[in-house]
């Protein structure tokens, strides 16, 4: 018994080297945040006698133009809802007013909650710089994607944007309960599926980011499930999306039309 | 400089409320990212009475991601290595899971803290997690000779305490 836990415990050790590797291997082959780039990237990605894929690739090149991949590290989600959102208001400058203000409602629950300050002011304040920067008429886009591939400023965004996701779940547990499989309270889930870093995100955490934030977001779905097109689902439900994320199993990229 | 900023935000809270049977703080002015606690045997535990002191290492990139945890005083328990490493899920990050926690386990989060860190520690001496093998001798003592693992605690005690 002795030997075999050692044995296991040797086993962990070497799993978590591995682990590391990987992530830096994932790391070194893209960005946080990539640049622009054809759908028909796409097309090269998946066997070309892969028909389901190959099928909801056309599809989705008649309906949007361009993506941006982002890293696959857990995060993907959360750091493209935020680039992605911010990229848009860098043109149209018309919702980071209202924005702004959801954001600072978002930390006065959060303290309401019994999140202790020190927590959070670092959080908050670097992504409502890096929101007022995009007010700047002198911020460029460029700049704006170097803030998004800077890892202490992407990882602050991306971290801020669990703890607001964490909090609206926490506001709203009577209706997100029922979700929670497998945890006991609505705190317990959030404590282990949301907060962390790494995390990847569920329906349950588009579902309240967006209502958080007051941010619509269309959601395509490219998957092996049924029929040739793709599928885009909106968050919040009904809503006008103003930004539109890539799904496929694991992972989201954004989508431009 | 995020980092230092909110190491030293932690150190005035802990300071100013510190929690029942714990001491911790900077070993030096001008290194903030190492601590050195002190932590108190809980009551009704095979460690109660002790005072065991441990080290902490802060990453450059705290609180992103979680200090590293160290007994310095010896210690005899089925989460610490022989090494004085502490190993609880609060301190790994979700992708980093060396012992196959429950997924319910409490992992580290930026919203934890150091003061959280310590008081799951203080519940792990109370409360040892015998399915995690960091120590496997004790874990098999926890497990099946109760009496013998709480006098080698108490030995511990004493020692940490300078009694022997």
């Amino acid at each position: 018994m002795a030997d075999f836990m050692s044995e296991v415990a040797r086993l962990d050790e070497e799993t978590l080297k591995q682990i590391d590797r990987i992530q830096k291997e994932v790391a070194e082959s893209c960005e946080f945040i990539g640049d622009q780039e054809d759908i028909d990237i796409l097309t090269k990605q998946y066997l070309q006698d892969d028909e389901v894929y190959q099928a909801k690739i056309s599809d989705l090149k008649r309906k949007y133009k361009k993506l941006r991949r982002t890293r696959g590290d857990g995060n993907c989600f959360f750091r493209a809802f935020g680039y992605a959102y911010l990229e848009k208001q860098l043109e149209e400058k018309t919702d980071l007013d209202r924005f702004k203000s959801a954001v600072i409602q978002c930390r006065s629950s959060l303290l309401s909650m019994g999140y202790p300050s020190f927590t959070l002011e670092d959080f908050h304040d670097t992504f409502i710089d890096i929101v007022e920067s995009v007010n700047k008429a002198s911020t460029s886009s460029a700049e704006l994607l170097q803030t998004f591939r800077d890892q202490g400023l992407s990882d602050y965004c991306v971290c801020y944007l669990r703890i607001i996701t964490s909090g609206y779940l926490q506001s709203n547990a009577e209706f997100y309960s029922s979700f929670m499989d497998g945890y006991s309270t609505i705190k317990e889930y959030c404590s282990t599926e949301v907060e962390p870093m790494y995390k990847e995100a569920d329906h349950i955490h588009i579902s309240a980011l967006t209502s958080a934030l007051g941010v619509s977001v269309g959601v395509v779905y490219m998957d092996r499930g049924e029929g040739l097109e793709v599928n885009e689902h909106v968050f919040p439900e009904g809503s006008d999306p103003m930004i539109h994320l890539l799904y496929r199993p694991g992972h989201y990229d954004i989508l431009y039309k | 400089m995020a980092a230092l900023k909110r190491l030293i935000q932690e150190y005035k809270e802990l300071t100013l409320n510190p929690p029942e049977g714990i001491v911790a703080g900077p070993k030096s002015d001008n290194n903030f990212f190492e601590w050195e606690a002190l932590i108190t045997g809980p009551e009704d535990s095979p460690f109660d009475g002790g005072v065991f002191a441990a080290e902490l290492v802060f990453p450059q990139d705290y609180p992103l991601n979680p200090p590293k945890m160290k007994f310095i005083s010896e210690i005899f328990h089925p989460n610490v290595y022989l090494d004085g490493r502490v190993c609880i899920s609060i301190l790994h990050t979700p992708g980093d899971d060396p012992l196959g926690y429950e997924t319910a386990a409490e992992r580290w989060s930026p919203v934890q803290s150091i003061e959280k860190i310590l008081l799951s520690v203080v519940s792990m001496l109370a409360e040892p997690n015998d399915e995690s093998g960091a120590n496997v001798d004790a874990s098999k003592m926890w497990r099946e000779n109760r009496d013998q693992f709480n006098k080698i605690a108490a030995g511990l005690v004493k020692k940490s305490l300078g009694l022997t």
